[in-house]
C-alpha cells in the first residue's frame, strides 16, 4: 500500500534543508508520495525512515535503464493498468534489430537512415531508441564486429542479443561501456549471462518460452546473484497470447505486487507477425498494451512515424493534454485578406478547428494563444484565455503586418470577451465565431467579407 | 369523484355498449359473421393496427364482424350499476371501468360502420377524415415524440360562436397542438363552425374533423393507442403501458364545448383512462385531485366567467389555461425582440457614447427582483410597463428601473428564487445593444443608441425574461410574468420591499445548514479529466469550482434529472462531526469508479474530498506552523508551502485523495464547517492576500463566530511571509492561536 | 520458488448483444463481452468486433489519392461502392448521408429514401446510416432512411444530446437500432444512453459513439474513454453496457498524414503505406480499448483489420 505524503514526512527530518531541491520536506513528500522523486534524494533520512519508506516506495515494476549517454532509454516504473487512472511513466523504447549476418554495407546504411531519423510533432523532436544487434551468424567475432560498426555510428543505446555466452561476451568488450542491454537469459545459459551483466553493469533480459513460472524463477535466481536490472521476455509472440500474457504480467505486479515479474518487458512484433503491415499492427498493440522496448525487424519512415505518433498519444499524461506550441499558425495557404481566428493551445481544440477550417476549404491564420493546454471554456474560466492574452499575441505575432484586414474572430464560447478585447485592440473590429469549430465554416461563409 | 359524474358516465357506458351491442347484432344478421371490417380515411389511408384501441387494450385483432362479439361481451362485463340515490363511494375504479367499456363500444360501432360502408361519414356534402392512417400516424407520432407537438385537444362539441371557434383553434395551433373535431352540440358541431368560416381542416392543417357523431371520439385514443405501439415500445395487449405512456408522453386532453350529456361524461371517462383530463367551458363539477392524470382530471371552466374583455379574450384564456393544467411547455424558438438576439452579444460593452439610456450603476437606481407567485395570481406572458418607456427618456441618462418577475410552476420553489434571478444576467446580455452587470439592487443596464432606432423599449426587456425563463427553466417553471417599473417613487418603493427580501434570502442561506438536510448534491461534471473525482455539496459547502451551490445543484437536478448533479442521500450518520455519512461514502465509491471508499466533509486530514482541476483555492498543512494555508487560484506567488499554486494542484489534482492537501471554494473558507475537525478557520496561518480582501467581511464575520475577532491580523500573506522559515516569526509575533493548539499531525 | 497465481477479475457486467439486419438480410450480432477486449481467459466475447465500410451517398470529391486508386469507379455510385465493400470483407456497411448537408447539396428525404433503398438491394449485410450532422436535416433524412430499411434493422445516427427523439422515435417505431454519439465524455455518453432508454428506446438497440480522435489527433481520448466504458459497463453499470462504434476511418481521412503526399517531410515516409498504416493502427488501437464496430475506409486498412481480429479472436 502506497503511503499518503503526511505520512511519508513523518519519517523526514522536518528540516527543511532543502538539499533534496525541495523547498520544504512537506514538498518533497508529496513528491515522493507521487513516484516522481527518488527516497534517496534525501541525505538525511534515518535508517528506521529509510526502511519503511522504501518497502512501501519500492515500484511495483523496476525503473530500468539502457544506455549510458543521453539518449538512454529509461523504461519501467509503471503504476497503472489504464492510462486514464493516473498516466503511462516511460514511454515505449522502439529499437530497430539488425543482424550481424547483413553486409557492413547494409548494416552502415540501415544505422545512418535510423539514427538520423527525427520527426517534429506538436513542437517536440521525436526519433527512434535504440538498436538490437543479433548473432544470427552464430559467431562471435563477426557479432562482435558488428556490435562495433554500429556502435561507432550511433549514440543510440543498444541491445546486444546472443545466445552464445562467449558471443555476448565478445560484444561486450566493445560496447560495455556504453551499458547495452544483454539479451537474452534463458534457463540454460543464466549463469553465464547473469555472470556478464554483472562484471559490466548492464541490464539483463530473461527469456522463457515456458511459462511465467520459469519466468518469475529466472528473474529470481538473476536477483539473488545480484543483478536486478531484469527485462522479461515471456517467450510470446502472437496477437492474441502477447495481450493476454502481457496483460498478465502487469497485473501481477501492481495489483499482486508480484516482484519476481516486476520488470518491464521486451516485444518482437516483427516475429509474430507475417507481414510488415501486421508488424506494425502488433507493435502498435504492444505500445498500448503492456511493452516497455518493442524490437521491430523492418523500419520504413511510415511505420516509425505511426509507431512514434502512437506512443506519444497513448503516454501523454491526461491530466497535461498535448499542447501547441503557441504561435500564428497558417491552415492552407492563407493570404493577407484571409481570416484571423484564435483559439487555445490544447491540442484536440487546435485539431478540431484547423480541421474544420481546413475541410470547410478557408485557408485561414490561427492564432493558438498560451492556454497551459486548457480547451477554451475552461481556460476562460481559469483565467488563462482572456482579453489581454489574445490581445498580446495579435502584437506579439504582428498579425497587423501579415493581414490586409483588420478582423480577429474569436470563439463563440468567450463571446463574453469581446467588449474588453475591442478596448485592448482598438484598431481591430472582433467579431464573435460559433460555439462549436464544426460551425466554422457556415460561419465564415455568412460573415466574412473580403 | 363526483358522484354526478360517476352516475352521468356510467349511464353513457351502458347506453353505448347496449347501442354496440344493438348495432353488431343486426349487422352480424344482415352482413355475416365474416363481413370484413377495416379503419381507413377518407383518402383510403388504413391501418395494420386493425381497430386500435381494441388492438392496443386488448390484444385482441378484429378483422372481420365476428371478431367484435367477444369484444361486446367484454364490455358489457367491465360495466358497473348506476350508483343507488342513497350511496355515497368513491367511485373512481367503476367510472374508469365504465369508461373502458365506453371506448370498447365506441370503437365497435365505429367498426361495424365500416363493416357497413357508411363511415368515413358525409354530412351536407361535407366528408369527414375518418380514423387516422398509419402513414400520417407515424409521422404526427414522431413529432409527438421529438416534442414539436406537445399532444392534441379533442374538442367535443360546438363553441359559444363562429369567432370563438376559430380563435380556440388558432390558439391551440399557435401552441403546436393537434386538433381533433368529433361530435356536436345541439346539432351544431365546431366543424361546422369552422367550415363556415372557410378554415380548412385536414392532415395539412392539423386540424382533423373525426365524425359528427360522440362515438368517433374515439379515433383521437385509436391514434394515441397506435403512437404507444409505435412509439413506447409497447405490445399490444399491455394495456397498463398504452395508458401510462399517454400519461406521461402525450400531452393531449379532451374539450367539451357546450352541454355535456351522458354520452359524453362517459367518453370523458374513458379519456380519463388514458390520463388525459378533460376541460369543458359549461358548468360540470370538478375533479381535481390528481392521480389517474397528471394533474387534474375534469375542470370545468364556465365560458362566460372567464375573465376577459370580450369572447375572444375569454377564447385565449380557456386555451391557456387548458395547457397549463394539462402540464404543456411551450419553447419559443426566438427571442421576440427587434434586433438580434444570441449568445455573440454577451461580450459586448455599451460605450458612453453610444448611450440611449442608462439604469443604475454610481449614484443611479435599479433592482431585479423574481418572485415566487401561485398560480393563478400570475398571468403568463403578461408584460407591462409601468411609468415612462424609453421614448420619452433623453439621451443618454440615467434613469431608475425595477424589473419584478413573477413566476409560478408546480415544481418551482422558493428557494430557487436566487438561482432563476442570478440568470437574468446571462439572459438579458444576449441581446444586441444592451449590457447588463451586477445583479439584485445593484444591476446595472446600458442600452445601445442602436437598439432604440432598431425599436428596443422597456418590454422588450420582459419580452428576454420570458421566453428564457420558459426555455431555459421550463422544467421548474410554468407562468412567467414581468412588470417594469420605470416611475421614480414607485422603482424607489419596490426597491426597499425587494432588500427586505434579499436579506431574507440572506438569512434563509445562513441558516441553511447541513443538519436541515438530508440530500446533499454531487457534482461529477470534471470526470471527462479527473474520472474519479466526485464533488458532494453540501449547504455550508460550494463545489470546489465556486459555481455550483447546494441550491444551484438542486435546481440543477430539477431541470436535468440525468445530469451531473445527482442527489446523494446523507443516509445513516457515520461521525457527525467528521461529516461522515454512509450515504455520501456509498455515492462517492460508486460514483469514483470504485477509487475512493471514505469521504469526510468537515476533515482535512482524515479523507479529505478529491481534487479535480478547477477548485478556486487549494488548501495545505504547514507542520511547522501547526496549521494550514490557502492560496488561490488567482495568486501566482510562492506559498510558505514551498510550492505555488500550480504546482500544489499538480500534486492534489486529478481526483486523488490526499490527506493534508485539498482544493476549495472560496466560500468555504467562511463557512462554519470549515475544516472543522481541525478546528477551523483558528487553522488558518496564511492567506492569499487577494482572498484576504476579497472576502473581507465574511472573514471577519466567521471570525467573530469562532470567537477569534482580531485573528485577521494574525494571518499572513504573500506580502509578509513567503517561506516557511518566516512563518512560526510572524505568527509568535501576532499571538496566533494555531500555534497553542494540538498538534495537526 | 515463486509460484504464479494469474490474478483473475471478476466481471459482474456484460455488454448488451446488438443485432442488426435480419428480414431477409444477413445477421449481425455486436457486444455480448463479458471481459475486457480479448482477454478471453476470464471471461467470454462471443462475437468478435466488426468492420463497417464507409460508402458515400454521392461521390466524393477532393479524396485523397490511396483511396481514389483503391476504390476507382465504384465511389461513383453507392451500389456499386457497397457492392465492392463486400468484396473487400465489410461486415456492415455504413452509409453516410453527406449530400443532405446544407452546403453538401441539401439533398432530402426522397434522396435519402432512395439512396437508402440502392443500397439494400445491392447488398445482403447490414447497414448504418449516418445523417449529415445537422439537426434537422438528420431528422427528416434520417426518418426517410428509416421507413424504407423497416423490418431490416438497421443503425441509425447520430443520435445527440441536443437532437435525439426524433431518429430515436423512428428507430423504436421501424424496430431499428440507434447510435449514440457524444464528445468524448463517459458522463454525457452515459446520460444520453439514459434519454434513449427513458424516451423508450430498448438498451439492446443502442449503440454508442463515444467519439475518437486519429492517431495524432487525440486518439488518446477515443482510447481511454472506450476502457472506462468498459470497465465501468463490466464493473456493472447498465447504462455503459452498450456496443461501441467508432469512426476510425473518416478521422484518420482528414489528417494530414492519411491525405497528403507532397510537400510533407521526408521522415513520413510512402504516401500510401502511410494511410494505410495510419488507418490500420487507429483502428486496431481503438479495438483493443473495447470499440465493437470499427468504420474504415482504405480496403488494404480493412484486410488488416480483420486479420488482426481474426488473429486477436485466436483464429
Amino acid at each position: 500500500m502506497a503511503l499518503t505524503g503526511i505520512q511519508i514526512y513523518k519519517f523526514l527530518p522536518k528540516t527543511n534543508c532543502k538539499e533534496c531541491g525541495f523547498p520544504t520536506c512537506l514538498a518533497f513528500a508529496m513528491k515522493l508520495a507521487a513516484a516522481g522523486v527518488e527516497l534517496s534524494a534525501c541525505p538525511y533520512v534515518n535508517d528506521e525512515g529509510k526502511a519503511a519508506l522504501e518497502a512501501a516506495a519500492k515500484p511495483p515494476i523496476r525503473l530500468v535503464t539502457i544506455g549510458a549517454g543521453e539518449k538512454k532509454i529509461e523504461v519501467g516504473n509503471e503504476t497503472v493498468m489504464f492510462r486514464h487512472e493516473k498516466t503511462f511513466v516511460h514511454p515505449t523504447g522502439l529499437v530497430v534489430r539488425i543482424k550481424d549476418t547483413a553486409s557492413a554495407d547494409e548494416v552502415a546504411k540501415a544505422v545512418e537512415e535510423i539514427s538520423g531519423y527525427s520527426v517534429d510533432r506538436v513542437g517536440m523532436t521525436l526519433g527512434m531508441d535504440g538498436f538490437a544487434i543479433q548473432n544470427e551468424s552464430g559467431d562471435a567475432a563477426t557479432f562482435a564486429k558488428c556490435v562495433a560498426t554500429v556502435s561507432s555510428q550511433t549514440d543510440l543505446p543498444l541491445i546486444l542479443m546472443a545466445g552464445d555466452p562467449a558471443g555476448m561476451s565478445a560484444a561486450l568488450e566493445k560496447v560495455g561501456d556504453a551499458k547495452p542491454a544483454l539479451y537474452a537469459a534463458t534457463k540454460d545459459n543464466i549463469d553465464q549471462m547473469v555472470e556478464l551483466a554483472k562484471k559490466c553493469g548492464c541490464p539483463l533480459a530473461i527469456r522463457s518460452s515456458d511459462g511465467l513460472n520459469e519466468l518469475a524463477e529466472l528473474t529470481e535466481k538473476a536477483a539473488a546473484a545480484g543483478v536486478k536490472d531484469l527485462i522479461l521476455d515471456p517467450g510470446i509472440r502472437g496477437f492474441a497470447d502477447s495481450l493476454v500474457t502481457l496483460t498478465q504480467i502487469r497485473r501481477l505486479a501492481l495489483a499482486k505486487r508480484f516482484e519476481p515479474l516486476g520488470y518491464p518487458v521486451i516485444t518482437f512484433p516483427g516475429e509474430g507477425a507475417s507481414s510488415l503491415d501486421e508488424e506494425a499492427v502488433l507493435a502498435a498493440q504492444h505500445i498500448a498494451k503492456y511493452a516497455s522496448i518493442v524490437v521491430i525487424d523492418h523500419f520504413t519512415p511510415a511505420l516509425a512515424l505511426s509507431l512514434i505518433t502512437l506512443r506519444l498519444n497513448i503516454y501523454t499524461d491526461p491530466q497535461k493534454p498535448i499542447q501547441m506550441k503557441p504561435g500564428l499558425y497558417q491552415i492552407g495557404e492563407p493570404k493577407a485578406d484571409s481570416p484571423l481566428c484564435v483559439t487555445t493551445n490544447f491540442s484536440l481544440t487546435y485539431f478540431s478547428i484547423a480541421g474544420e477550417l481546413e475541410s470547410a476549404g478557408w485557408p485561414s491564420w490561427l492564432l493558438v494563444c498560451d492556454t497551459e493546454g486548457l480547451s477554451v471554456l475552461t481556460a476562460w474560466s481559469a483565467g488563462k484565455f482572456d482579453a489581454e492574452k489574445i490581445a498580446k499575441a495579435v502584437k506579439g505575432e504582428n498579425a497587423a503586418e501579415k493581414m490586409s484586414h483588420r478582423n480577429v474572430i474569436i470563439p463563440g464560447g468567450v463571446a463574453v470577451l469581446r467588449g474588453e478585447l475591442e478596448e485592448e485592440l482598438p484598431d481591430w473590429k472582433i467579431m464573435v465565431g460559433p460555439r462549436e469549430a464544426m460551425a466554422v465554416g457556415g460561419f465564415l461563409k455568412e460573415n466574412w467579407k473580403n | 369523484m363526483s358522484k354526478f359524474i360517476a352516475t352521468s358516465a356510467i349511464r353513457g357506458a351502458q347506453s353505448a355498449v347496449a347501442e354496440a351491442d344493438e348495432l353488431l347484432q343486426d349487422a352480424l344478421q344482415k352482413l355475416g359473421p365474416d363481413a370484413p371490417i377495416a379503419f381507413k380515411d377518407k383518402a383510403g389511408g388504413g391501418t395494420t393496427f386493425y381497430l386500435p384501441v381494441i388492438y392496443g387494450l386488448l390484444g385482441h385483432k378484429v378483422g372481420k364482424l365476428g371478431d367484435l362479439v367477444p369484444v361486446v361481451e367484454h364490455a358489457k362485463s367491465l360495466l358497473p350499476p348506476v350508483p343507488s340515490e342513497d350511496l355515497w363511494l368513491p367511485y373512481l375504479g367503476e367510472t374508469l371501468d365504465a369508461g373502458a367499456a365506453t371506448l370498447f363500444a365506441f370503437e365497435t360501432i365505429e367498426g361495424v360502420r365500416f363493416a357497413k360502408g357508411e363511415q368515413p361519414e358525409k354530412r351536407n356534402g361535407f366528408e369527414y377524415n375518418g380514423p387516422i392512417s398509419d402513414v400520417q400516424a407515424r409521422s404526427w407520432g414522431i413529432q409527438l415524440v421529438d416534442g414539436r407537438m406537445p399532444g392534441f385537444a379533442a374538442i367535443v362539441g360546438a363553441a359559444k360562436s363562429n369567432e370563438v371557434a376559430v380563435k380556440i383553434v388558432r390558439e391551440l395551433q399557435s401552441r403546436g397542438q393537434l386538433i381533433f373535431l368529433c361530435s356536436d352540440s345541439s346539432g351544431r358541431s365546431m366543424v361546422d363552425q369552422l367550415q363556415e368560416e372557410g378554415v380548412d381542416m385536414g392532415y395539412d392543417t392539423y386540424i382533423v374533423p373525426f365524425g359528427s357523431d360522440t362515438t368517433s371520439a374515439i379515433y383521437a385514443l385509436g391514434f394515441a393507442t397506435i403512437a404507444a405501439l409505435s412509439f413506447g415500445g409497447v405490445a399490444a395487449g399491455d394495456f397498463r403501458r398504452i395508458l401510462l405512456y399517454n400519461k406521461f408522453r402525450c400531452f393531449a386532453f379532451v374539450l367539451a364545448l357546450g352541454p355535456v350529456d351522458d354520452r359524453k361524461y362517459a367518453a370523458a371517462a374513458g379519456a380519463i383512462n388514458y390520463g388525459f383530463p378533460v376541460f369543458a367551458d359549461t358548468v360540470i363539477p370538478n375533479i381535481l385531485p390528481t392521480g389517474i392524470t397528471q394533474f387534474e382530471h375534469v375542470v370545468s371552466m364556465p365560458f362566460d366567467d372567464i375573465p376577459g374583455k370580450d369572447d375572444l379574450e375569454r377564447a385565449e384564456r380557456l386555451v391557456q389555461r387548458c395547457v397549463e393544467l394539462r402540464g404543456i411547455k411551450i419553447k419559443i424558438a426566438k427571442v421576440p425582440i427587434p434586433g438580434a438576439y444570441g449568445p455573440a452579444f454577451e461580450g459586448e460593452v455599451v460605450r458612453r457614447a453610444d448611450l440611449a439610456a442608462e439604469f443604475g450603476g454610481k449614484g443611479g437606481m435599479c433592482f431585479e427582483w423574481l418572485r415566487m407567485n401561485e398560480m393563478d395570481d400570475v398571468e403568463d406572458g403578461k408584460i407591462e410597463v409601468v411609468g415612462p418607456d424609453i421614448d420619452s427618456f433623453e439621451e443618454g441618462s440615467k434613469v431608475p428601473l425595477g424589473i419584478v418577475v413573477d413566476v409560478s410552476g408546480r415544481k418551482m420553489q422558493k428557494d430557487f428564487e436566487p438561482v432563476l434571478e442570478r440568470q437574468m444576467h446571462h439572459m438579458l446580455n444576449g441581446a444586441e445593444g444592451f449590457s447588463h452587470q451586477g445583479q439584485r439592487d445593484i444591476t446595472w443596464i446600458r442600452i445601445h443608441k442602436n437598439a432604440i432606432a432598431k425599436g428596443f423599449t422597456l418590454r422588450h426587456i420582459g419580452d428576454i425574461l420570458h421566453t428564457c425563463m420558459h426555455n431555459d427553466f421550463g422544467a421548474i417553471v410554468d407562468k412567467v410574468q414581468v412588470t417594469l417599473h420605470s416611475d421614480p417613487e414607485k422603482v424607489k418603493e419596490l426597491m426597499e420591499q425587494a432588500r427586505v427580501v434579499y436579506k431574507e434570502r440572506n438569512a434563509r442561506m445562513s441558516g441553511l445548514t447541513d443538519e436541515a438536510v438530508d440530500t446533499f448534491y454531487s457534482c461529477t461534471l470534471c470526470q471527462s479529466f479527473a474520472p474519479n473525482h466526485v464533488c458532494v455539496i453540501n449547504p455550508e459547502r460550494v463545489g470546489l469550482c465556486g459555481a455550483y451551490s447546494w441550491l444551484d445543484c438542486r435546481a440543477s437536478f430539477e431541470i436535468n434529472p440525468n445530469g451531473p448533479n445527482q442527489p446523494v442521500p446523507k443516509g445513516t450518520i457515520i461521525d457527525e462531526s467528521m461529516g461522515e455519512f454512509e450515504g455520501v461514502n456509498k455515492f462517492v465509491y460508486d460514483h469514483s469508479n470504485k477509487n475512493v471508499e471514505r469521504f469526510t466533509l468537515y476533515s482535512l486530514m482524515d479523507s479529505p474530498m478529491t481534487t479535480c482541476g478547477c477548485c478556486e483555492c487549494v488548501m495545505a498543512i504547514i507542520p511547522e506552523a501547526n496549521g494550514v494555508m490557502i492560496v488561490s487560484r488567482d495568486d501566482y506567488g510562492m506559498t510558505p508551502s514551498g510550492m505555488t499554486f500550480t504546482t500544489l494542484m499538480a500534486t492534489v489534482g486529478g481526483g486523488l485523495q490526499t490527506p493534508g492537501m485539498m482544493g476549495h471554494g472560496k466560500t468555504y473558507i467562511a463557512s462554519k464547517k470549515f475544516i472543522s475537525v481541525e478546528g477551523g478557520i483558528k487553522r488558518l496561518v496564511w492567506l492569499s492576500k487577494n482572498l484576504k480582501e476579497e472576502l473581507a467581511e465574511e472573514l471577519q464575520e466567521a471570525c467573530e463566530r469562532e470567537g477569534v475577532p482580531d485573528l485577521m491580523d494574525k494571518i499572513a500573506d504573500g506580502s509578509t511571509v513567503t517561506t516557511v522559515e518566516e512563518l512560526p516569526t510572524f505568527l509568535e509575533e501576532k499571538g496566533h492561536p494555531a500555534l497553542t493548539m494540538d498538534p495537526i499531525i | 520458488m515463486p509460484e504464479v497465481e494469474i490474478p483473475i477479475e471478476k466481471w459482474t457486467g456484460a455488454v448488451k448483444e446488438v443485432k442488426l439486419g435480419g428480414g431477409g438480410r444477413k445477421e449481425v450480432v455486436v457486444g455480448g463481452e463479458t471481459t475486457l477486449p480479448f482477454l478471453t481467459f476470464e471471461g467470454s466475447i462471443p462475437n468478435p468486433p466488426k468492420v463497417a465500410i464507409e460508402v458515400y451517398d454521392k461521390e466524393p470529391s477532393g479524396w485523397p489519392s490511396p483511396l481514389l486508386s483503391a476504390w476507382g469507379d465504384a465511389v461513383k455510385d453507392p451500389g456499386t461502392w457497397a457492392k465492392k465493400a463486400v468484396e473487400f470483407g465489410a461486415d456492415i456497411i455504413c452509409l453516410k448521408l453527406l449530400s443532405a448537408h446544407p452546403e453538401g447539396g441539401d439533398t432530402g428525404a426522397a434522396e435519402a429514401k432512395a439512396v437508402v433503398d440502392k443500397v439494400l438491394s445491392a447488398v445482403d449485410i447490414p447497414l448504418i446510416v449516418i445523417g449529415p450532422g445537422v439537426a434537422e436535416k438528420d431528422n427528416e433524412v434520417l426518418t426517410a432512411a428509416s421507413e424504407a430499411a423497416r423490418g431490416q434493422r438497421v443503425a441509425l445516427g447520430n443520435c445527440e444530446e441536443k437532437n435525439y427523439r426524433t431518429i430515436a422515435a423512428v428507430c423504436i417505431s421501424d424496430g431499428h437500432v440507434a447510435i449514440a454519439k457524444t464528445p468524448l465524455d463517459i458522463n454525457l455518453c452515459k446520460q444520453l444512453n439514459i434519454m434513449l432508454s427513458d424516451i423508450g428506446v430498448p438498451l439492446d438497440s443502442t449503440i454508442m459513439d463515444p467519439d475518437t480522435g486519429a492517431l495524432g489527433y487525440g486518439i488518446e481520448y477515443g482510447y481511454s474513454i472506450n476502457e472506462r466504458l468498459r470497465l465501468a459497463g463490466l464493473g456493472g453499470d447498465a447504462m455503459t453496457t452498450l456496443p461501441i462504434i467508432n469512426h476510425a476511418g473518416s478521422e484518420v481521412w482528414r489528417q494530414k498524414e492519411a491525405k497528403t503526399g507532397e510537400g510533407v517531410p521526408a521522415t513520413w515516409g510512402d504516401h500510401e503505406e502511410r494511410s494505410v498504416v495510419w488507418e490500420a493502427v487507429t483502428a486496431s488501437t481503438v479495438i483493443n480499448a473495447g470499440c465493437d464496430i470499427v468504420v474504415m475506409c482504405h480496403p488494404k486498412a480493412v484486410e488488416r483489420i480483420k486479420a488482426t481480429i481474426d488473429k486477436l479472436m485466436g483464429k
